[in-house]
């Protein structure tokens, strides 16, 4: 209302704060008195407008302050809906017994028209001041036109609201009827204005003519007034067209019961009371059913307001609070579903993890063990195979020289292919070593850099074998040789020196003599032929031993090497799993910790909803005692 | 080739299509046996409007209410069948209670419909359907050409029903098939003796609203009541009414107040208050008022009065305007049905060899000129095709908003020499035909003119 002044935050006397009226009218000290006796809604609202702030929603609060402000207000608004062509504005005409809102057969009333008591008959229209701006929260400026003016002018673009003045009795209590547009007309601005209006009233006369009974949409119209203001009072309008209304108002009396809807319906005719008033016809004005409407406006809203005020107020603040407690309720029941069902997922995807990396930390063993018995036979095989190849090699050559001559050189070339055997053998054993880890860090559960090892050399390789030890060579010396040249010639001597001494000649004789020196040269030839091939056998003998010992103590080293990589591969991996499994357990640990620690936040946050749903329902239950309808609201 | 023949032959093609399809063959012999039938008008509004009232005017009988939908053919004799589930239908009689006739369907509590063959002028070229409240627009429009809407005045509510009616994509390129009723019109202006003329004011103004236009052919407003008395007035109501109007008009005035003062005990002439409550009921207090007005200026015969109220009802302008925009449109709205049974055929039953079926009915619908026409008035009405104020006009009336007849086109309102309206054309022909080759105009304005030229061009041969 632009023309009243009222301070949200202080109690001002009205008659809806029925002791304060009267002690205002009494006492005179309105400033004193009013803040004393506060009404107990008041206590009420205002707690529900700080549980609205605390819970954040200030539109909430608007609405409530809106109320509260109004509320405080001493007018008392009357408002007069229902759809369009029931006969709103003829409703008020008649009420008041005055032409004030123009009525039509066609769409007649466009904007709000508020009726309220004035000394002398006058009327205005409230308008935007900013074309343009939304109805709400823009600047207003009223502009006066005569009474019989205001439809007309009404039909103006930007037009809020149309203000009129009368002096009637009705009205002097305060009392404002306000005629809306009708509502479901095709151009809907007209209802959104009616909607907006709605939320100002303290009490609604719901008009609905007596030619059928309330429709579907009057029915959901009526809930949706219901709920912004619980004092309606349905009029049946028109009962002196219909011959069958009592049929009607009984219908409807049904549809209200059945809907639950509380609400006084009451019969009129607005014809038969200007008619009656035209006339001063008692009967006929009886007969229109208004002194019921009269008495009825009179002691259950201008009378009452005290109470009106409280059941409007445990609407809207019960309507509040419904919202407010609606969300809190869903986060309660929410809890128990969307975090911790992501928690508990999150650990079960853990355990999940732990077992898995269990069960594939056999596989990369067995990998292992396998692969590592694999690589030490074949390199054991290749090792063997090389030298053989060697003493082959060493068999040929001393099937036919002399170890006596150049041993040296043989023990070098023994020595170097040896070695190589061994360099390439272990060469190959290492790099089959690191395929065998790089397969096992395959088969390893998860991928990591660190993986393969960096090396998994032993450290202390390949000692050198023993010194291949030199065979006996038995040198053939001159006087050796000269004994066995003797020694054999002598058996030639004696037998050519026999045989010639036949023949007359002296047993030493030329003959003889040369036999001797041949004997004795066979003899020499033989024995260093035997020589030589002892020294052979020896020289190979001596190879054989050496290569077996090179072989006995390089095989026993690779054999070693190997395990020992097999070793620290295994250390390798085996860390890296422990370290792996911690690091799941721990992840698993602490999603259980966080199960067991959002258990005990939601409890704790739980205990605080409750205890602030409790609250809630603790100040509804206020609200509701106020004298609004009872309605369930349970924590 | 005419449309009507086009949409036959399509017919037929299809029933060669289908013919192995026993569903879509029931299907569509019921629709060639449609094909031939009146205009078939479904009557439908909320509860309690008067449906069945509007109904009985239009008939001229009074039929008692029935639950479901009910179906009144013209026919030689009175018959009445009910269909109830599948199976033949029972022929049940035709009864009397009080002054209505009533069909007597006792035995059938459940029925899906009730067919009556009534000798009436009205039933000649419409089938009239009277439709429970509680049917949606679906059930409605799926037998009838046509639809009536009753209203009081518009709601958003009747509205979503009319729109619906126009969801189809066929149904919006023709939407040809509503006349809206502003029933009730008596109560409109709160019973005064003037209601019927402000109704019909109101009636005026919703023919022009942008949001109801689109959406009906024409607004009427009917006095149900007063309409059904015109028809069935009998003389020992006549004199009744007539023994009231011979009261002092203060004195009937002072006792026509309300219904209660009506049939009260103390009233100045010697009626039986049960009289009393048969005029109330049959005519409300407001025709009560009007017809001993009416007496009382000298309409008091009855052949006078009955022509009065014909007329004051708005029983006479619902008439013309089912004639204009349902009768004369049998063919486009027989066509439009077809088409929209066929669609949902191709669309429930795909077939390989449908596809030209299907193409030719896209064709129909894009190209048939009834359809241009139709589509044109609602582009012109809706605002979305522009034209000059009185361009506009010319070219509504033209391509048939108000009458497809050759002198409603023209723009005669009496009965004109073929050789006036045949120089009526042919001017019109040179305007648009100068409108369409208009470099300077839009070319919305140009296509429209264009249709306006093929009409003018269409009509020729009938004065040649």
């Amino acid at each position: 209302m632009s023309n009243v002044t009222v301070l949200p935050n202080c109690p001002i006397p009205s008659n809806k704060t029925g002791i304060a009226f009267e002690a205002f009218t009494q006492g005179g000290e309105h400033g004193t008195m009013s803040q004393v006796m506060a009404p107990p809604w008041l206590d009420v609202l205002d707690e529900t407008i700080g549980a609205c702030v605390t819970h954040r929603r200030p539109d909430l609060e608007a609405r409530l302050r809106e109320k509260r402000a109004q509320q405080l207000d001493p007018k008392l608004r009357v408002l007069v809906v229902g759809e369009s062509k029931q006969g709103k504005s003829q409703l008020v005409n008649a009420l008041l017994n005055a032409p004030v809102c123009a009525v039509g057969d066609d769409i007649t009333t466009t904007v709000p028209t508020f009726v309220q008591h004035a000394d002398t008959p006058s009327a205005a229209l409230v308008r935007n001041a900013s074309a343009g701006g939304s109805i709400f929260h823009t600047p207003t400026e009223r502009i006066a036109v005569p009474i019989d003016q205001v439809t007309k002018q009404a039909a103006a673009q930007h037009v809020v609201r149309a203000e009129i003045g009368i002096p009637r009795a009705l009205l002097d209590s305060g009392l404002v009827l306000i005629d809306t547009p009708g509502v479901g007309d095709t151009r809907s601005a007209h209802t959104a204005s009616t909607f907006a209006t709605l939320m100002q009233a303290d009490a609604v006369l719901m008009v609905s003519d007596a030619t059928g009974e309330l429709t579907a949409a009057e029915m959901t119209l009526l809930k949706k007034v219901m709920e912004a203001c619980p004092n309606v009072t349905v009029v049946v309008t028109k009962i002196d067209l219909v011959p069958s209304w009592r049929a009607v108002v009984e219908r409807n009396r049904a549809l209200l019961a059945r809907a639950g809807v509380r609400a006084k319906l009451i019969p009129v005719s607005s014809a038969l009371r200007l008619r009656a008033a035209k006339t001063g016809d008692q009967r006929l004005n009886a007969e229109s059913g208004f002194p019921e409407l009269v008495s009825c406006v009179q002691s259950d809203i201008v009378a009452s307001a005290d109470l009106l005020a409280r059941r409007a107020v445990a609407v809207v603040a019960s309507s509040a609070i419904t919202q407010l407690v609606t969300p809190l309720r869903e986060e309660l029941t929410a809890h128990d579903s969307s975090r911790t069902v992501a928690t508990i997922s999150t650990l079960q995807e853990a355990q999940r993890r732990v077992d898995e990396l269990r069960r594939r930390s056999a596989r990369w063993q067995n990998v292992l063990n396998d692969e590592m018995a694999d690589l030490i036979s074949d390199v054991e095989y290749d090792l063997r195979d090389r030298t053989r190849k060697i003493l082959r090699e060493v068999d040929k050559t001393y099937d036919e020289a002399d170890p006596a001559i150049g041993w040296d050189k043989f023990e070098q070339w023994l020595e170097d292919n040896l070695n190589e055997a061994a360099t390439t053998n272990f060469a190959w054993l290492m790099e089959r070593a690191e395929w065998v880890a790089a397969k096992v860090a395959r088969n390893f559960p998860v991928y990591r850099e660190d993986l393969i090892p960096g090396s998994v050399l032993p450290d202390d390789l390949l000692e050198p074998a023993s010194k291949l030890e030199k065979p006996k060579i038995e040198p053939f010396s001159v006087p050796q040789k000269l004994f066995t040249g003797l020694r054999g010639s002598y058996g030639g001597v004696l037998m050519f020196g026999l045989v010639t001494s036949l023949a007359g000649m002296p047993l030493i004789n030329v003959i003889s003599l040369g036999a001797g020196a041949l004997f004795g040269g066979k003899s020499i030839l033989d024995e260093s032929d035997q020589r030589l091939k002892r020294r052979q056998a020896a020289a190979k003998a001596a190879a054989q031993r050496h290569v077996d010992d090179f072989f006995m103590k390089f095989s026993k080293d690779v054999r070693d090497s190997g395990r020992h990589i097999q070793r620290s591969l295994r250390n390798h991996f085996s860390t890296l799993a422990e370290e792996l499994q911690e690091t799941l357990l721990e992840s698993a640990r602490s999603a259980k910790r966080a199960v067991q620690d959002d258990q005990t936040e939601r409890e704790r946050r739980l205990r605080e909803g409750r205890k602030e749903l409790d609250r809630l329902v603790t100040l509804y239950k206020r609200v509701q005692a106020l004298g609004g309808p009872a309605m369930e609201l349970t924590a | 080739m005419t449309l009507d023949r086009v949409v036959w032959s399509m017919l037929q093609e299809a029933l060669g299509v289908y013919r192995d399809s026993p569903r879509a063959t029931a299907w569509l012999r019921s629709h060639v046996e449609r094909y031939t039938e009146p205009v078939r008008i479904a009557v439908a509004g909320r509860s309690r409007i008067g449906k069945s009232t509007v109904v009985n005017a239009l008939i001229g009988d009074e039929f008692t209410p029935q639950h479901s939908f009910v179906w009144y053919r013209g026919g030689a004799e009175p018959r009445a069948h009910v269909f109830s589930g599948p199976g033949r239908p029972h022929e049940v009689a035709i009864g009397r209670r009080g002054s209505r006739n009533h069909v007597e369907t006792g035995q059938f509590d459940r029925s899906d419909r009730v067919v009556v063959d009534w000798p009436a002028r009205t039933l000649r070229d419409v089938v009239l359907i009277d439709t429970p409240a509680e049917a949606t627009p679906e059930q409605v429009l799926g037998d009838a050409d046509a639809l009536l809407y009753l209203m009081r005045h518009v709601q958003d509510e009747d509205l979503k029903f009319l729109q619906s009616a126009n969801d189809h994509p066929i149904a919006r390129t023709a939407a040809v098939h509503t006349v809206a009723v502003l029933a009730r019109a008596d109560e409109i202006g709160a019973g005064r003796i003037d209601a019927l003329s402000s109704a019909k004011q109101i009636a005026r103004r919703y023919r022009r609203d942008p949001a109801v236009q689109p959406l009906c052919q024409n607004v009427v407003s009917v006095a149900g009541l007063l309409a059904v008395a015109a028809k069935t007035l009998r003389e020992d109501e006549f004199a009744a009414l007539r023994t009231l109007s011979s009261l002092g008009r203060e004195e009937l005035e002072d006792h026509l107040l309300s219904a209660d003062r009506f049939v009260g005990e103390q009233f100045p002439v010697v009626m039986e208050p049960a009289v009393r409550q048969a005029l109330l009921e049959r005519f409300g207090i407001f025709g009560v008022r009007l017809i001993t007005a009416l007496i009382r200026q000298g309409f008091d015969s009855q052949v006078k009065l009955t022509g009065q109220l014909v007329q004051r009802s708005g029983l006479g302008e619902l008439r013309d305007s089912i004639a204009v925009h349902f009768s004369e449109r049998r063919e486009v709205l027989k066509a439009r049905s077809a088409l929209l049974a066929l669609d949902v055929l191709f669309r429930m039953e795909p077939r390989q060899n449908s596809r030209k079926l299907m193409a030719d009915l896209e064709r129909v619908v894009a190209s048939a000129h009834d359809f241009r026409e139709l589509r044109l008035v609602a582009a012109l009405q809706s605002g979305r095709t522009k034209l000059p104020a009185d361009l506009q006009t010319e070219a509504l009336r033209l391509v048939g908003a108000e009458g497809v007849a050759p002198s409603a086109r023209l723009g005669f309102e009496y009965e004109a020499e073929p050789g006036e309206l045949r120089e009526a054309l042919l001017d019109a022909l040179l305007r648009w035909q100068a409108q369409a080759l208009d470099v300077h105009a839009s070319f919305d304005h140009r296509k429209a003119a264009q249709i306006v030229v093929r009409t003018c061009e269409g009509l020729l041969p009938q004065f040649s």
